[in-house]
């Protein structure tokens, strides 16, 4: 009995009763132990993952926000603890403020063109015939497939000043004159080229997933609403929308993610030096630390970017887990 | 079962590239292999004048491997910046003459001792100006570039163009005559191939003009793009952006305007000497220009003045990271020296000493821009003044007013007070 001792009351007073064998208690409890752990051990290389590309360089970017780090500091490897001095620098400054709102205007137009677009499309698929279905949905997985990259040389080569297929087409329809029409003099129209090359490369996910969610609609719901006499776009609000209401909580927060960050895009179009009216928050922090070499001050804004993100994320994550409820 | 086994080896492939990487960032280089960092503009311009160097090298360190690798002046700075924090930045880098005072003052390069380099007594001062900081070397000059006008010979003949301009007024006019003889039928000529970022040909204007960027007074910085000088000749900017159909938000070197000028739809740009060869590369140009090209000083506002060029040009430096030091100054002393300099001038530049100017005088294509150096303007010698070239300020004053989204005036005043606190920053 004496053995039993450290395994605590309770078990001694399942002893006491007879019931189990000391020496099989012992494997069960270790089974036990190893059953509580297990999914701890098999988490751990995610965790160290996570941990080495994604939590110690945020450590550092936090760090480095409350810092003077510039190229002298740089170069020595040691910044200046500056404390909220970063932070109140681009509070301050009336340059960030107009950043935040053109990549909260730029960020809410794409993914509300890309959702309604998406969606529109996968509803397509389901009228046609198969032959189109599958042209349709081969294009779109071509899209897909283009890396982003080459997908802005091609939109490049497209809207070129010189000798832009999209000048000489609209030229020739005679929509207008765009003979050496600069599409990114006016930030409008520019944007308008981003945006339309955002929405055009996000569709594909969204059409296909929405598509196979689609598939998954009962028939017979449909069917009865359309006996009990509704038209298609009631069936469509008051039937197949909650049915699909996670589908498009996760693909609408994936999008915020996607496009609030938009940076190779500009980037690569504008030739590496956008002017202050193509800065989005992603741009404007790359532009203050790696040309202005104010990484601190980078620092901040990306941190700032960081928490937008991190309550967009939360907002639909609490949105998830109540539709997760009322199933 | 199959699935999860496939799903932890590739969580351990991760891992190792994770890993991988990340040593491989840090693992130290060999010493036998010397990694140079030029400007892509030797790469089309003056390729032998590396070569030479690197054999001339190659024979003093037979078992040391050089390799060059090109950058572009978009981005070699951003690069730089990576390489010193991560301690990998290349052995010998080449710098603009304007971002050399940043990354002197910052500590980023080995001092040099002079006394060890070719010609060193006889560098041309305002390069060697920009290698010194608190009476230190840590540069070498590399080379320097004047602008000139280059122009159509047989374009400036048929629109009755009898002699070069000799004034801006003058030149504004032919510019008009050539728009009238070729821009009325060809809606994408230019007289004057001038895309809107060109701020080198821009700031021209406002020097011509008597005008500066900046002013200092007691210390401080303060933009002097809206004075009263600078505001006319800006507006004498505006007037030329009229000759042109090229980009209103594009630069000089996207695409290379001597490229540009090679399609035959340009009657003259304003470029660097080694832009005229480049211009008749087999390849890339157009050989059949080669008679019908020429270039003239770009005339000032004054009559028979010249307009100040932007005295351009690049140093080569040694970066602290480096562990090949001595190596490094060997391979500078071997691309300095007297005859792969006497290369990069004879494919159109300003060699980096006074002996080769008499090179330059006596050869007809490199004349025009010799004579162009004569004047010349710099940019404010600030530690920050890079920053005001890195946030786009003169480019984008510019743009507003080629493209008339701002009144010269409102477009001057916002980019000086930019000027104003970016120099100003830190001081």
């Amino acid at each position: 009995m004496s053995r039993l001792a450290p395994e605590g009351a309770a078990v001694a007073s399942v002893a006491e009763s007879g019931v189990i064998p000391a020496s099989r208690r012992r494997r069960f409890s270790r089974r036990r132990l190893g059953q509580a752990t297990a999914p701890y051990v098999l988490l751990t290389p995610a965790a160290a993952v996570i941990g080495v590309v994604l939590a110690y360089p945020l450590y550092l970017l936090v760090k480095m926000s409350f810092q003077k780090y510039g190229l002298f500091e740089l170069i020595r490897h040691q910044g200046r603890w500056v404390g909220t001095a970063n932070y109140a620098s681009i509070f301050h400054d009336s340059e960030f403020w107009r950043v935040v709102l053109r990549t909260l205007v730029f960020t809410t137009v794409c993914v509300s063109l890309t959702m309604v677009l998406g969606t529109a499309i996968a509803l397509l698929l389901l009228q046609v015939s198969r032959w189109v279905r599958i042209a349709l949905t081969t294009g779109l997985v071509l899209v897909w497939a283009v890396p982003v990259i080459v997908a802005v040389n091609i939109w490049r080569f497209m809207v070129d000043y010189q000798f832009g297929v999209a000048n000489w087409t609209l030229s020739k329809l005679h929509i207008g004159n765009f003979v050496r029409h600069d599409w990114f003099a006016n930030p409008w129209s520019g944007f308008a080229v981003f945006t339309g090359l955002i929405v055009w490369g996000a569709i594909p996910f969204i059409t296909i997933t929405v598509y196979a969610a689609l598939a998954q609609v009962p028939r017979e719901l449909l069917e009865a609403a359309a006996i009990d006499g509704a038209r298609p776009w009631a069936i469509f609000r008051e039937v197949t929308l909650p049915l699909l209401k996670p589908i498009f909580v996760i693909l609408t927060s994936l999008s915020i993610i996607w496009d609030f960050q938009v940076f190779q895009q500009i980037w690569v179009m504008l030739d590496s030096r956008p002017s202050s009216d193509y800065y989005t928050m992603a741009i404007y922090a790359f532009h203050q630390s790696f040309q202005i070499s104010e990484y601190g001050l980078g620092a901040a804004i990306a941190v700032v970017m960081v928490i937008f993100m991190f309550a967009a994320t939360l907002f639909y994550l609490r949105q998830m887990l109540r539709t997760g409820e009322v199933h | 079962m199959k699935v999860r086994y496939l799903a932890a080896g590739l969580l351990v492939a991760m891992l190792a590239v994770a890993a991988g990487t990340a040593s491989g960032g840090t693992s130290s280089r060999h010493a036998t292999k010397l990694v140079v960092w030029l400007q892509n503009d030797a790469q089309n311009g003056w390729p032998e004048a590396v070569a030479l160097a690197n054999r001339t090298f190659k024979a003093q360190h037979p078992d040391v491997d050089v390799d060059v690798q090109y950058q572009t002046w978009g981005s070699h700075l951003t690069k730089l910046d990576a390489g010193l924090a991560g301690g990998d930045a290349p052995d010998v880098v080449e710098m603009g003459n304007t971002e050399m005072t940043k990354y002197m003052a910052a500590g980023a390069f080995k001092p040099l001792a002079q006394s060890a380099f070719p010609n060193n007594k006889t560098w041309l001062q305002g390069l060697k100006g920009s290698c010194q900081y608190n009476g230190k070397l840590y540069g070498v000059p590399y080379y320097a570039g004047a602008r000139a006008v280059i122009y159509r010979t047989d374009q400036y003949k048929a629109a009755g163009i009898k002699s070069t301009p000799k004034s801006l007024a003058q030149w504004m006019v032919d510019n008009g005559k050539l728009m009238k003889k070729y821009g009325k039928k060809d809606s994408g000529y230019s007289a004057v191939y001038f895309p809107g970022k060109y701020w080198y040909f821009a700031m021209s204007f406002v020097y011509d003009y008597g005008a500066s960027i900046a002013v200092q007074k007691g210390g401080k910085w303060k933009g002097s793009l809206n004075s009263p000088r600078a505001l006319a000749a800006l507006n004498q900017v505006k007037r030329m952006f009229k000759f042109s159909r090229a980009s209103k938000t594009g630069d000089e070197a996207n695409p290379q305007q001597a490229l540009v000028f090679a399609k035959g739809k340009v009657g003259s740009f304003v470029g660097n000497g080694w832009e005229w060869p480049y211009a008749l590369d087999d390849k890339l140009g157009n050989p059949s220009l080669a008679t019908s090209m020429n270039a003239y000083p770009m005339p000032s506002h004054t009559p028979g003045k010249y307009m100040p060029t932007f005295l351009g040009g690049s140093d080569l430096a040694v970066p602290v990271t480096t562990k090949n030091q001595s190596l490094a100054a060997d391979w500078i002393k071997a691309f300095t020296g007297t005859p792969a300099e006497t290369e990069i001038a004879r494919t159109g530049n300003i060699a980096n000493t006074t002996k080769l100017l008499a090179l330059n005088a006596s050869n007809p294509k490199l004349a025009p821009f010799a004579r162009a150096a004569k004047f010349s303007w710099f940019v404010p010698t600030s530690p920050n003044w890079v920053n005001v070239e890195n946030a786009n300020v003169l480019q984008n004053m510019l743009v507003k007013i080629a493209s008339g989204r701002a009144s010269v005036k409102a477009a001057a005043t916002s980019a000086s007070n930019q000027i104003t606190r970016i120099l100003n920053t830190g001081a």
